[in-house]
């Protein structure tokens, strides 16, 4: 412990030299926490845009026009850890005639508290309320700017067997993304089942949402296997979207790396300083006794403190622009995710530690006579 | 009286091939417990370099240190450490104290190297060293608050902390007056009466050298002389 001391009375014998490379250490620190944090919500915020209000994987009959089961759906729900809701769906498509104008639906039938585990219906609606009984539909927002179509009123549509149905609307919903708010329409189970001559147990789908949205893939392949039905997963289907996340990430790292190198060549060259600074001193504590070892491990002492200092300046300092970021208005927040800023401070102190290396070992080199001759 | 230092043959050359000087011929000597000493010689005799191989802050060319019968050629850093720290005390012609540190501290530095506590037994042996060093209520003041004289009384008390066998001074008056000069042999001589700690003392100063018990001459890097004095004290 004497080499902590000694370490840290050297560092206040130089207050204005901690200090600078202390904000040296919370600026680069604050900007990793920042812009990682930054990166990771808006990379969060993109895939949550994407598919946050859809299907992860959808299991399918591998024959057309077989059908999947309700069991189905429970099993593959108790199978895998990582979903979290699998819901049995009946999907058809048909066509909405307004005069001269024509719109292709895609039709999801099913379950209305189901649905609501998947598409959160119940948070998204516009207009009216998200309820599906018997011969009820709820539409998006764009389809019902463009038609004119309200709460209450009848929606006529051309089903893709050729015969007509009619649903009473009862909401207006927002999924955040226009060709869904225009295209897609929740029915009720039941006249989708009708529509589509299904039983009772029986499904043209099984949609399913996962705690890991990354994991799809792994997942979709063993339910496949295990299940023997086609399974799509949303990175399949959305391979520009990942790779545009891909080199955003890619490209984080690399600004963190940088910093971190700056941070660790700013430490460094300081220590180097200061391990002159103070060569009189060591030469003096070798002389009477201090070993190697120990007049080394105070300047290690030295990057740990200014190390754990920086660090804690940085992620304050990094909060700071975080809570500034939430002032601008933009589209998502920024979440500090706990774990990576307890990995960032690992980091912040690490670096500091290995940047005295240098330093430390020639000052475990120094011999005492090079002080005590030369006065 | 046992010997405590053995200096066997001690050659120190600097350099290599035409270039090569001999600092250090072939010195030998020994000096026994309680010994109040001195090594005189002119700047460039090769004193101080015998004084920096007898303790351990340099390592001989050829020949052999023993202290307190321990061969310390033989050691490593690690070892010369622990010798420096327990068995020797230095005084040093520029104090050499450290700046960041209060007296007390510095006092105590040796001590705390050693890997003590800073206990009830340090703290009354730390003040009963103040009293000797005439230096009460000066603990706390930073070492560079202190005149020449003081800081150099402090340097003494931190050279006998670890209750050393050999105090080695290197010029200890060089820097100080007259008074302070007269003040730190009396410390000297009371330290070796009292606590039977062994001096050796490096010095240009024959006047200096004359207070001591026995005078070594180094001229030329060689130990010429070796007389007892006993006019001294």
């Amino acid at each position: 412990m004497l080499s902590f001391k000694i370490a840290a009375r050297f560092l206040k014998s130089s207050p204005g030299q901690s200090i600078l490379i202390m904000a040296g250490i919370a600026v680069g620190i604050a900007t990793q926490i920042f812009v990682g944090s930054l990166i990771t919500s808006l990379k969060a915020d993109l895939v949550d845009s994407a598919v946050g209000s859809s299907a992860h994987i959808t299991l399918q009959a591998v024959n057309d026009g077989a059908t999947v089961t309700g069991d189905m759906a429970a099993d593959a729900a108790a199978s895998e850890d990582v979903i979290s809701t699998a819901v049995p769906v009946r999907t058809l498509s048909g066509i909405y005639v307004n005069g001269d104008d024509s719109v292709p639906l895609s039709i999801t039938g099913g379950n209305a508290e189901k649905l609501d585990t998947i598409y959160g219906l119940s948070r998204r609606m516009a207009e009216g309320s998200f309820r599906l009984n018997e011969g009820e539909a709820v539409v998006g927002t764009v389809f019902a700017e463009t038609y004119d179509v309200r709460p209450g009123d009848e929606l006529d549509i051309l089903l893709a067997s050729g015969s007509p149905a009619t649903f009473t609307v009862t909401g207006v919903f927002d999924l955040g993304q226009a060709a869904a708010n225009e295209r897609i329409v929740f029915v009720d189970a039941g006249s989708a089942a009708d529509a589509l001559q299904m039983g009772d147990d029986e499904y043209s789908a099984v949609q399913i949402q996962l705690s890991d949205v990354f994991a799809s893939s792994e997942v979709a392949e063993r339910l496949a296997d295990e299940f023997d039905v086609e399974a799509v997963d949303w990175q399949a289907e959305n391979e520009q979207l990942l790779t545009g996340l891909t080199a955003q990430s890619g490209s984080s790292v690399m600004i963190q790396g940088f910093v971190l190198v700056a941070v660790a060549l700013g430490i460094a060259s300081t220590l180097a300083i200061s391990a002159v600074q103070k060569t009189r001193q060591i030469g003096i504590l070798k002389a009477i006794g201090m070993s190697d070892a120990a007049s080394g491990r105070i300047f290690l002492w030295q990057a740990a403190l200014l190390g754990a200092g920086g660090t804690l300046g940085g992620i304050a300092l990094g909060f700071g622009l975080i809570a500034l970021f939430s002032v601008i208005p933009v589209s998502f927040s920024i979440r500090p995710e706990p774990s990576f800023v307890a990995l960032s401070a690992v980091i912040g102190i690490t670096v500091a530690m290995l940047s005295a290396v240098i330093p430390a070992r020639s000052t475990s080199r120094l011999d005492p006579i090079e002080v005590i001759q030369n006065g | 009286m046992a010997d405590l230092l053995v200096a066997d043959a001690l050659e120190k050359v600097y350099g290599e091939g035409a270039s090569a000087t001999r600092a250090l011929k072939n010195v030998s000597f020994t000096v026994k417990e309680g010994e109040f000493a001195s090594i005189v010689g002119q700047s460039g005799s090769g004193k101080s370099t015998l004084l920096n191989l007898i303790g351990l802050l340099d390592a001989p060319t050829s020949g052999t240190v023993l202290f307190a019968g321990e061969n310390t050629t033989a050691m490593g850093r690690k070892g010369r450490s622990r010798v420096r720290n327990e068995g020797l005390g230095f005084v040093f012609q520029f104090h050499h104290l450290l700046p960041e540190f209060s007296v007390w501290e510095n006092l105590t530095m040796p001590a705390q190297i050693a890997g003590q506590a800073i206990d009830a037994e340090l703290r009354d042996r730390t003040l009963k060293m103040l009293d000797l060093l005439g230096l009460e209520g000066f603990e706390k003041k930073n070492a560079n608050q202190l005149s020449g004289g003081q800081k150099q009384r402090v340097a003494i008390g931190r050279a006998l902390m670890n209750q050393p066998k050999l105090i080695l001074a290197d010029e200890p008056t060089g820097n100080l007056d007259t008074k302070n000069t007269e003040m730190v042999y009396d410390l000297f001589r009371t330290i070796n009466a009292e606590l039977g700690t062994t001096f050796l003392i490096v010095t240009h100063d024959r006047v200096v050298a004359q207070q001591t018990d026995r005078i070594l001459e180094v001229r030329d890097g060689e130990l010429v002389q070796d007389v007892r004095n006993d006019y001294a004290g």
